[in-house]
């Protein structure tokens, strides 16, 4: 991560910090409004690699605000949410992990039961499944400088697969924290139920299966090679 | 495995020229036969084909051209093999050759190794297999027991392997066998070169539940190969073996074996496709794309010189889950007999038979999962 986008993060895991009690003030006054916009025009000037940084953070300290809002349009809400679903699955699986070496049954931590290891393996592969669609998306976006209709194909493909990631995410960290997971008090929740709720949001998964489906039949067989290379040649940075 | 971010895939030179000219070849000299053969095509052995393909320069790409390789990036080669495979190329006689043993002889083989083997790699003409697997041991590879005595002629081996892809079409074999009396585990375990016209090698072939011969056993009754056949460091075979697997378990082909299917898939359901099977290719195609990236990032980690071991095991526990389902979902969906002749029926029926085979290779599901559980600090 550059250092810019760095120091960028940690503005916001600052800002988020006072936002969770404060509301969504705190993150207006900070002017995360202006985050894609030119700096000429007196803004940020970041990409959407940036966007998705930011997101992620948002998705796990303040899921319910409305910080995607403040940053970007309509049109790439959808976009942001894969962010923010990436965002709290890696806290689901940062908790679910913390939890299982630290409490015992059975004279040992859970994390030592293959039983458990193998469950968690299962959880790891689909967050990291997430956080690559969040990034690859964020690499098409700024190499098509954000148009959302030019980055439809990977618009559909990374809210599609995130949604699709949620039951699995969701089910293993609750499955493994056991009974302390369904409480108030434990913070597992606090990022599950915005995922329940992301994954209906922007469209839900035979929503953009239905039209990624249709768009794929149109390339063809042999054309869903070409569109596919076609698209991430052209989408490479740096 | 905390902070994960996408590697960025930056091949150097003009990747859309290197996709052109391999499409461009691939029209001329790809074989027509059948079009079952496309699907899991890393395993079809087609030694003309390979031989083309090395001749125009597609093999040992990475190798040094001093030895006759063509001295490219790694990620070029990535670009090559994911048009290989996602053409349904033939390319099994030379894979294992081109993916492992040649990159392996570079690194730790001595000058006469890289001298005797690598141009016939590179050429596409000289073909390898893996010897690992033995009766004992399986998923618990530590269990090997086929020893090496080194004696004043050279290394006297004896002991056998089993489930060897291609020995019976490959001229070496790269064997992992124990070389020092009374080891146990990981220790005094040894990788040697073995050149399988040898005196003394046996080669029986196992055919699978398809009614293959890919896999076989391979016997060694004292069979003496020269000391120059040992590789790389004596006893530190396990080292030089788990380091190899790395390479092994992230590249395209972890995705790609059942693309075939999905082509005719895509090809049958027309351009307005039945709705249930529009939802079923849109989520193919998402989960297909992000495999796509997630391999990609770990290849360009590879190549900067990483050791991803955990995010390649990602790459192939999501990639055979997805090769695998693919087959139960179409066949869920799409109205097709079991003897069917149509192009879509028979590669259905073909990779359903296959698949099982695809989270058993390259190492199991849970053990894949278990290195992947140990990446994340458990256990």
């Amino acid at each position: 991560m550059s250092s810019a986008r760095e120091m960028l993060c940690d503005t916001a895991r600052a800002v988020f910090a006072e936002a969770a009690t404060a509301g969504i003030a705190p993150v207006e006054e900070a002017g995360f409004a202006l985050l894609l916009v030119q700096e000429e025009a007196g803004g940020f000037g970041g990409d959407w690699g940036d966007v998705n940084a930011v997101l992620q953070i948002a998705g796990v300290m303040v899921p319910d605000l409305p910080v995607a809002e403040l940053i970007a349009s309509d049109a790439l809400q959808s976009a942001a949410t894969v962010s923010l679903m990436a965002g709290a699955m890696g806290e689901a699986l940062a908790l679910s992990i913390d939890h299982v070496n630290t409490r015992q049954q059975f004279g040992r931590p859970l994390g030592k039961f293959q039983a458990v290891q193998q469950s968690l393996a299962v959880m790891a592969c689909e967050v990291r499944a997430v956080e690559a669609a969040a990034a690859a998306l964020a690499a098409r976006l700024d190499a098509v400088d954000i148009d959302p209709a030019t980055a439809d194909f990977e618009i559909a493909a990374a809210k599609l697969r995130a949604n699709r990631a949620v039951g699995i995410v969701t089910s293993i960290a609750h499955q493994v924290h056991g009974a302390i997971g369904f409480t108030e008090e434990y913070d597992l929740h606090r990022v599950t139920v915005p995922l329940m709720r992301w994954r209906g949001e922007h469209g839900n998964d035979a929503y953009w299966a239905a039209r990624l489906g249709r768009q794929v039949a149109g390339f063809g067989g042999q054309g869903l090679w070409e569109a596919l290379t076609i698209r991430s040649d052209k989408s490479r940075t740096e | 495995m905390q902070g994960f971010a996408l590697y960025p895939f930056n091949p150097p030179g003009d990747v859309a020229a290197l996709r052109a000219g391999l499409r461009n070849w691939l029209a001329v000299n790809q074989p027509q036969g059948d079009i079952v053969s496309r699907a899991n095509c890393w395993a079809s052995f087609d030694a003309d084909f390979s031989r083309a393909l090395g001749a125009a320069g597609y093999v040992g790409m990475t190798l040094p051209t001093r030895y006759g390789g063509g001295d490219r990036h790694p990620l070029e080669r990535y670009v090559v093999i994911e048009e290989l495979l996602a053409a349904g190329a033939p390319v099994g006689a030379h894979w294992i050759a081109d993916r492992q043993t040649g990159p392996l002889i570079v690194r730790y083989g001595s000058e006469e190794q890289r001298q005797r083997y690598l141009p016939g790699i590179a050429k596409g003409e000289l073909f390898a297999c893996i010897g690992l697997s033995e009766h004992g041991a399986g998923s618990d590879l530590t269990a090997v027991r086929t020893t090496a005595r080194e004696t004043a002629e050279g290394w006297r081996i004896n002991g056998q392997k089993i489930w060897t892809t291609g020995a019976h079409f490959s001229h070496i074999m790269l064997a992992l066998v124990r070389t020092e009396e009374g080891s146990e585990r990981n220790a005094g375990l040894s990788q040697l070169l073995i050149d399988l016209d040898t005196p003394g090698v046996t080669i029986r072939p196992i055919i699978d539940m398809a009614g293959h011969h890919d896999f076989n056993e391979v016997f060694f009754d004292d069979v003496l190969v020269p000391h120059g056949a040992l590789v790389g460091t004596r006893g530190q075979g396990w080292q030089q073996v788990t380091a190899e697997l790395g390479l092994e378990r992230s590249g395209p082909e972890r995705y790609l074996s059942s693309h075939a299917l999905f082509a005719a898939l895509i090809d049958a359901a027309g351009a307005d496709p039945d709705p249930a099977i529009a939802v079923l290719i849109g989520e193919l195609t998402a989960e297909m794309w992000t495999l796509r990236q997630l391999s990609m990032s770990t290849a360009a980690k590879l190549a900067a010189g990483e050791d991803p071991m955990v995010e390649a095991s990602v790459v192939k526990e999501l990639g055979n889950a997805f090769e695998q389902d693919m087959p139960r979902r179409v066949q869920a969906i799409v109205n097709c007999g079991w003897d069917d002749t149509d192009d879509l029926a028979r590669l259905l029926r073909a990779l359903l038979i296959a698949s099982p085979s695809f989270s058993l290779r390259g190492g199991t599901r849970e053990v894949i999962r278990g290195i992947i559980a140990r990446g994340l600090g458990l256990r």
